[in-house]
């Protein structure tokens, strides 16, 4: 058995890709194929490339309906599903409250309440009509802007991870910035699956929980990383779209299950909800395994559901 | 902001005048409305690789253009078309396309070397015909090709040199053979990236026609399949054709039993004694891909899908303009940015020293044009059957200089039909 590591940089981030079979030539063609499939990707979907299909849908859309490419128009529909099953914690209309919060290339600093009320009213799916018959998207209001930040990554992985089923690939792994994951099979000599670690939201040297991935996908968001000093404490960088103020207090979401776009969404979305209501959402995906972490009084309170908690000093 | 007030009505006037002395031809740079009444063209894209899904992602952009049918001999590539393009038809033979009278474009993104069979048959099919670059592997496939088009004067016939209609690139063409750079001296290209250019397939037998870029007997190598597109810029801002080309070619960073070349260079020659050289490696994506042409007063890269930056000698006369255009760093060169429509952009109240937002790519300026030829036209496109025989010529003439590690000369009765 033979092994090839692939790497692409697209996103914003590093996508990496470890595949097991006989040939490594035939490995190596694949994985090609697959990563650049996520670089195509990336023209069409990203926030700052002026002539990607986002960029033409954010300028154009609040003057009338903007065409898109069917696998788009699609993803846009995951994406309005994804925001209606997580209560509108996920939300790919959230540019305008990022940028009002000085996310978007600062480090972030409480807005005017005035900054803030306008930046909520230009955010939410209502305010993005899906034209099915015409595969087209129109914005209500000039300034709203969708960012697929949350989703894309996932979706990218997803379409790649086919192209390696395609092409026959039975054993491979490819993650996104560590947060997105794919997995194919398993690993020589892993029956149970990848395996994957999700690091203390409080000590990144330690691991929460190992999860095994055979044939599903994976995602983790947390407040870490990116935070700012405000008032009474670190306040992170997850906004809550519906109320338009940073989530303090949610430390990890991580989410496993058949599909990588959901898995993102679904992450990003349970940072944000509060622990009853993540739960409920859950409950509503039958197919997902979850591992919930809040803060209180300085202690992360797991919530785990197919995904076991390691406690520290547990083996 | 006030600074740029007084930066953006001088840079105005420097614009104004840069146009007066016919250096700058403004850009599109809106959506140009498609006819109103006319129904939009219907088009069949013929090959659905990579590239066919870039023609038909970008024609999804373009006013006119009605993509209903997407022919390929490979399943999995079919799945993504249903996936890419529900309402368009599929087909497994390029014959059915031809043959249904309600396609009226086909655009022929196949292996290169499929390209002659079937751009002939649509043309007799009575098709007008994109064509992707290289448009053939081989000189006589070319010229068959380039008569047939000559032949059918009533049908456009446009091959895929896109940076022939890409306003940024028409822009700094007008600025170069103004004689901005001083006397020319000697180009450079580079196309890099790392990669195998080897495909795979459960299908054994599909594995061989994938790989058809790694096949010596039809591939025109890294330096038509991949720099076919610099070289057609080179030539054309140059102003003149190629007389000879010296080439090298090695094995460096693949040694899976492929006999293409994975790393090439090639000296190409000028009758005014003008030397450019390109390389081109799969080895390594450092610095990917650009050309840059050195001139006694002022050096011009392009790269970046068409961005073009100046970088002027100090002894160098002053254009005048360059004092208000935005300037970016190079390490410690400093590159003034070549905006084709600087003028138009600060008319409609956007910041000329920034990005201009509403540029499309540059297959989406040539498909524009294509389509626009079925409104207006026919007339001959800027990359017409003429264009498409010179880069073959070239190309092939590059390619057999690197796999025989030798000097070939371009024999001018190569360029031309008569």
């Amino acid at each position: 058995m033979q092994s090839v590591r692939l790497a692409l940089q697209a996103m914003a981030t590093r996508f990496e890709l470890l595949m097991y079979g006989e040939d490594p030539v035939t490995l190596r063609a694949a994985g090609e194929e697959a990563l650049s499939e996520i670089g195509l990707l990336e023209k069409q979907l990203s926030f700052y490339d002026t002539s990607s299909e986002i960029s033409r849908i954010n300028r154009e859309a609040a003057s009338g309906p903007v065409r898109v490419p069917a696998r788009v128009f699609q993803l846009l529909q995951t994406a309005q599903g994804l925001s209606q099953s997580t209560l509108g914690a996920f939300d790919i209309t959230i540019g305008p409250l990022m940028r009002c919060w000085g996310f978007v290339r600062g480090q972030g600093a409480w807005p005017s309440e005035d900054d803030l009320v306008a930046a909520r009213n230009l955010t939410g799916m209502s305010l993005v009509v899906l034209n099915e018959s015409q595969r087209s998207v129109e914005f209500k209001r000039p300034g709203v802007a969708i960012d697929l930040g949350a989703i894309g990554k996932g979706f990218a992985i997803e379409e790649a991870a086919e192209i390696l089923r395609q092409c026959a690939i039975t054993s491979a792994l490819l993650h996104g910035g560590t947060s997105s994951i794919a997995a194919i099979g398993t690993p020589p000599d892993e029956p149970d699956g990848w395996p994957v670690g999700i690091a203390d939201p409080q000590d990144h040297a330690k691991t929460v929980a190992t999860v095994r991935l055979r044939d599903e996908s994976f995602s983790v968001s947390a407040t870490w990383g990116k935070a700012f000093r405000y008032d009474d404490g670190l306040w992170g960088h997850v906004i809550d779209p519906r109320s338009g103020l940073p989530v303090k207090g949610a430390a990890l979401a991580a989410v496993a299950g058949p599909s990588a776009s959901c898995c993102d969404a679904l992450s990003t979305g349970i940072l944000i909800l509060d622990p009853h209501a993540a739960r409920n959402v859950l409950d509503g995906c039958s197919d997902v395994r979850s591992l919930t972490g809040y803060v209180t009084e300085g202690e992360v309170t797991y919530y785990s559901n197919g995904i076991d908690h390691i406690r520290h000093g547990q083996t | 902001m006030g600074r740029h007030n007084v930066s953006r009505r001088s840079f105005l006037m420097g614009s104004a005048m840069i146009s007066g002395a016919g250096l700058v031809r403004a850009a599109n740079i809106t959506q140009r409305p498609w006819p109103q009444g006319r129904d939009d063209v219907t088009c069949a894209i013929i090959g659905y690789g990579p590239q066919g899904r870039e023609l038909a992602s970008t024609l999804a952009r373009v006013p006119g253009a009605s993509l209903t049918a997407i022919c390929d001999t490979y399943d999995p590539m079919l799945l993504r078309a249903r996936r890419d393009v529900p309402e368009a038809s599929r087909h497994t033979d390029y014959r059915e396309v031809l043959d249904n009278p309600d396609i009226q474009t086909v655009l022929i993104a196949t292996p290169t070397h499929l390209h002659k069979d079937i751009a002939i048959d649509a043309l007799q099919a009575g098709k007008n015909v994109y064509c992707e670059a290289p448009m053939a592997s081989g000189i006589e496939d070319a010229k068959a090709m380039a008569r047939a088009a000559r032949d059918a004067s009533n049908q456009i016939f446009q091959v895929g040199q896109i940076y022939r209609s890409n306003p940024q690139h028409r822009s700094v063409y007008q600025f170069m053979r103004s004689g901005a750079i001083g006397r020319p001296a000697m180009g450079r290209g580079q196309w890099h990236s790392k990669e195998s250019w080897r495909r795979t397939s459960p299908n054994a037998d599909r594995v061989r026609a994938l790989n058809w870029r790694l096949d010596p007997e039809v591939s025109l190598g890294l330096i038509g399949e991949a720099c076919l597109l610099q070289m057609d810029v080179a030539y054309w801002v140059l102003g003149e054709l190629p007389t000879a080309v010296h080439g090298f070619g090695q094995i460096m960073a693949w040694p899976d039993g492929r006999e293409v070349p994975d790393t090439v260079q090639a000296i190409v020659e000028f009758p005014s004694g003008l030397h450019m050289m390109f390389d081109a490696t799969l080895a390594s994506s450092y610095d990917e891909a650009y050309e840059v042409y050195f001139g006694t007063d002022s050096t011009i890269i392009f790269r970046d899908r068409g961005k073009a930056w100046m970088f002027k000698e100090v002894d160098a006369p002053m254009l005048g303009w360059e004092v208000y255009a935005r300037r970016d760093k190079f390490y410690k060169e400093t590159g003034i940015a070549l905006l084709a429509n600087a003028t138009q952009l600060d008319a409609q109240n956007q910041d000329p020293t920034e990005d201009d937002p509403n540029v499309e790519t540059p297959l989406w300026y040539a498909l524009q044009e294509f389509m626009d030829n079925h409104a207006f036209g026919p007339y001959p496109p800027a990359a017409d059957w003429a264009r498409g025989l010179e880069a073959t010529s070239i190309a092939v003439a590059a390619n057999k200089a690197i796999t025989q590690r030798t000097r070939i000369d371009v024999d001018p009765a190569w360029y031309s039909l008569d």
